[in-house]
């Protein structure tokens, strides 16, 4: 699954100078944020190596770096969309940014989903809260080239219903006849007016159960969900490698040298941030 | 006949270097502390020491480096870079265990993504290594599989003759002979015996260490919580380490302009792999002592085909409740 | 050998009548010289028990290892006087229950070491009040007297000459009983109160930070000074503040489990107009 690229630039700690073209607030304390590159030669490279799964490091000089996954698709290179929850020090100094202001993007960076191997194939996204954006990433890159993919199925799930993300998307999924959306929020998390399932995503996801015949499942969440949820997928009869999932440690250099992200002998910012569920059981699971 | 380089003409040997534009650089004794560091004479450089205290490794890996400079304008960033300093540099007088450490780092700095901080130094540096004759109680470096006489990451290996009155010359690299090409005047021929290396006990038996930590089933063995109970979770053992290569990223400054900086960090640290969520996959001292030990002789040479440790003892010598390597994995060959 | 004998047997009895679940002590180190902690749990560890001179490392840190006390069942350690204060001193700070730990005394002159007298810290308090108003005589480090003749600006390139050593390891810190701190104001970022990088800056920031913080706090145990590995003379640094806070405040710290902490507390009579 490795799959690296050779970088271009001689200083490979100098990121590219992004300028905020959007933001949207998702729900309390997410925010989405629509970045344009500056220099063209810094797109190119982008344009050229950019797939879904990869991740970079977004920045705001003066604070530092952080690490979190694109959630805009391969089929969309023209800017670059992320989505973070306003934590630390580098979110926070991302988050009081405005629209028209600079920021900085060092990648992307790591491995990326096989999406080819996709092909001809169903698909299962799972996905839980504020992971939601490295599976949207998957999910338009496959909806852009719909034709190509068998049943497409989201289950979704949040603590509350203010804590989804991407609603706007989630009523267009909604709406399409060739996706199936299934929403849940934990119970006691739903709104007066929810429409949809109370459980927990394994809970639902069994309740769906998707047939794991010619399926990929790929899911993001919490450690504590993707534990469950891979038991679930198990007992529905999905196979450990046709799960995919991405692991989001810390990390500062991005490129395999400052050996913040290693579990075991993997070093996800290169050999990750996606793995199939048969690689990440073969990891120290109290690494994890 | 071997070449010969006696003591005597170390001076001249000096200041021809430097004449030629090369720093020479060299094991110093500070007044508390001792090190690698720039000398004008022989006088200068001390080869008594065993090695010295602080690692070969800072003067390609410093413990702070700048990396870029930022000044930010109304819509517009400018970003300056920093290089590592120019400047053709030979080292003479590191100890094997410290020129081996940073052969071992080669292949990380390098892979994929090269690291310009790390090889502009290593290309711009001439490693002359001085054959160990005297260890103390923390040399390692033949349980490694390495030697006082080890080659690994050297240009040119020295051997002390009788005496201390001077070195039989060993070339091991194009870098090397060139180096010596500059001060071949100074240079006799001699058919005078090197005294021996000195002889380093082996401390453990390496593979069988090794084939315990490869057993999935001992990651959870009680055995990490008790050999690493009285480890307090400082970084001595890890930035005085000749291998330990990680690092943090961080900015000093203000919105306006500032510097952005690579530092040392280490694994020693709870908040090393501390997720913003709060998670963290490393909570306890003694995963933090696994992971040290797993990744030097596990997980690296994994990926690397080396042991990320060369035997030099640094981390057993001062670490403030003397733990180290060297007991661990002592501790481990009697698993 | 006779106080370590005594004190193994001592031991012995203490976990077989379960009045403590672990004695924390010393046994031999890498070479001759060298002591280790050691946390005796049964009777064939406590063999392995040493007590010399040699054992210079302050334990007392190890009490405040998270989850060793929460159990409420009590813990014996081996403390020198320096180590009895800094137990007192956690106590006064609620890091500890006092009334946990118990207390096996040693002390030495020379090569010779011999119990103190007591098991609970009320019983040294004695002992430490003699401390306080006699100290022990030991002769004037050169390197203090040196330093005190300095005017500032000797003093000041005198220590940016030590500091510029320092390597941001933290063992300083890490080996202190003292700093107990769930997080260090080092590694706090939103502010950065402090540089990480062990530039001349941030390494003075990093050494005068921690020199206030445990002014009136520090019992000159020693161990950031012997745990420092670029040799850094940090004893320098806190026996100066401890001499300040005794001149200035007559407060000897750890005097007794329940004394105020002295940059902690407030009195009305103050004779400064302004609290920072």
């Amino acid at each position: 699954m490795t799959e690296n690229i050779q970088s271009t630039q001689q200083n490979i700690y100098k990121p590219a100078i992004m300028k905020i073209v959007g933001r949207h607030d998702e729900a309390p304390g997410v925010r989405t944020m629509r970045l344009e590159f500056q220099d063209p030669a810094d797109h190119e490279q982008f344009k050229k190596t950019f797939r879904t799964g990869m991740f970079g490091l977004y920045g705001v000089y003066g604070e530092g770096e952080s690490t979190f996954c694109v959630a805009s698709p391969e089929t969309r290179k023209e800017y670059i969309e992320c989505t973070f929850r306003q934590s630390g020090r580098v979110t926070s100094a991302l988050a009081n940014a405005d629209i028209g202001d600079l920021v900085t993007f060092r990648g992307p960076y790591g491995n990326r989903f096989p999406i080819e191997e996709f092909h001809g194939k169903n698909l299962l996204f799972i996905s839980g809260g504020i992971a939601l954006p490295p599976t949207r990433s998957v999910i338009w890159s496959c909806l852009d080239q719909r034709e190509k993919f068998g049943k497409v199925t989201i289950v979704y799930g949040a603590r509350t219903v203010a804590d989804l993300v991407y609603k706007h998307e989630l009523d267009e999924w909604q709406e399409r006849a060739d996706v199936e959306l299934v929403l849940t929020v934990d119970p006691g998390g739903e709104s007066p007016d929810w429409k949809h399932r109370v459980g927990f995503v394994p809970t639902v996801l069994e309740e769906a159960a998707p047939s794991p015949d010619n399926c990929i499942a790929v899911i993001c969440g919490p450690p504590i969900m993707i534990k469950f949820t891979l038991i679930s997928l198990k007992k529905l009869g999905f196979d450990e490698k046709n799960v995919y999932t991405t692991l989001e440690n810390r990390m500062k250099c991005g490129v395999g040298k400052c050996g913040r992200c290693n579990v075991g002998s993997v070093y996800v910012c290169k050999e990750g941030p996606v793995f199939t569920a048969a690689e990440v059981s073969r990891m120290p699971a109290a690494d994890l | 006949m071997t070449r010969i380089l006696f003591s005597d003409k170390l001076d001249n040997c000096i200041a021809k270097w430097r004449s030629a534009g090369l720093t020479v650089i060299g094991p110093v004794q500070g007044e508390s502390l001792s090190g690698y560091a720039a000398v004008e004479k022989a006088a200068g450089f001390e080869f008594g020491m065993v090695l010295p205290e602080r690692p070969l490794k800072e003067l390609f890996f410093p413990q702070t480096e700048p990396m870029l400079r930022y000044t930010i304008k109304k819509n517009e960033i400018d970003t300056t870079d920093f290089t590592a300093p120019q400047g053709k540099r030979i080292i003479f007088g590191a100890r094997a265990c410290d020129a081996s450490g940073l052969a071992i780092d080669d292949p990380l700095f390098g892979w994929d993504y090269k690291d310009e901080y790390w090889f502009q130094r290593r290309n711009e540096s001439v490693i002359v290594t001085i054959a160990c004759t005297k260890a103390d109680d923390f040399c390692m470096c033949t349980s490694l599989k390495l030697a006082p006489d080890s080659t690994k990451g050297s240009d040119v290996l020295l051997r002390p003759i009788d005496k201390n009155r001077g070195w039989l010359i060993e070339e091991l690299t194009d870098r090397g002979r060139e180096a010596f090409a500059i001060i071949s005047d100074y240079l006799q021929e001699s058919s005078e015996p090197a005294v021996p290396t000195v002889v380093v006990p082996e401390k453990f038996n390496l593979d069988a260490c090794v084939t315990w930590l490869q057993n999935p089933e001992n990651f959870d063995s009680k055995f990490w919580k008790e050999i690493s109970m009285r480890c307090i979770g400082c970084a001595s053992c890890t930035y005085l380490c000749p291998t330990c290569h990680c690092f943090d990223i961080q900015d000093e400054g203000d919105t306006y302009s500032g510097i952005r900086r690579k530092n040392w960090d280490s694994c020693s640290f709870a908040l090393f792999t501390m997720h913003t969520s709060g998670h963290n996959p490393r909570s306890t001292q003694s995963a933090r002592w696994r992971q040290r030990i797993m990744h030097k002789f596990n997980y690296f040479p994994g990926k690397f085909s080396v042991n990320s440790c060369s035997g030099c003892g640094r981390c057993s010598r001062q670490c403030p409740v003397d733990m180290g390597i060297t007991e661990t994995l002592q501790e481990i060959s009697k698993l | 050998m006779i106080t370590q004998e005594k004190y193994r047997t001592t031991v012995k009895e203490l976990l077989a009548s379960g009045s403590v679940k672990m004695v924390i002590g010393y046994k031999p180190g890498s070479t001759p010289d060298r002591r280790r902690p050691l946390f005796i749990r049964t009777s064939e560890e406590a063999d392995q028990l040493v007590l010399d001179s040699t054992c210079m490392t302050n334990l007392s840190g190890y009490l405040v290892t998270e989850g060793l006390l929460s159990d409420e069942k009590r813990v014996g350690i081996f403390l020198r006087p320096e180590g009895i204060r800094s137990i007192n001193i956690l106590a006064a700070e609620y890091q500890l229950n006092i009334e946990q730990i118990v207390i096996l005394g040693f002390d030495s002159t020379g090569r010779d070491v011999r119990p103190l007298e007591g098991r609970n810290a009320g019983d040294f308090s004695g002992l430490l009040s003699e401390i306080k108003e006699k100290p022990v005589q030991t002769s004037k480090e050169p390197l203090l007297e040196r330093i005190e003749k300095m005017n500032a600006q000797e003093r000041f390139d005198f220590w940016q000459e030590e500091f510029s050593r320092c390597i941001k390891c933290y063992a300083c810190r890490q080996a202190c009983p003292m700093c107990y701190c769930r997080r260090c104001i080092v590694d706090s970022n939103q502010p950065q109160w402090i540089n990480t990088s062990s530039h001349t800056l941030g390494n003075f920031e990093w050494n005068i930070v921690r020199a206030f913080h445990l002014s009136g706090r520090c019992v000159q145990c020693g161990n950031c000074d012997r745990a420092c590995p670029v040799n850094i003379p940090l004893r320098l640094i806190n026996q100066r503040m401890a001499t300040e806070v005794l001149d200035g405040f007559d407060h000897f710290a750890g005097l007794s489990p329940t004394q105020e902490p002295v940059l902690a507390s407030f009195k009305k009579d103050d004779t400064e107009t302004f609290i920072l």
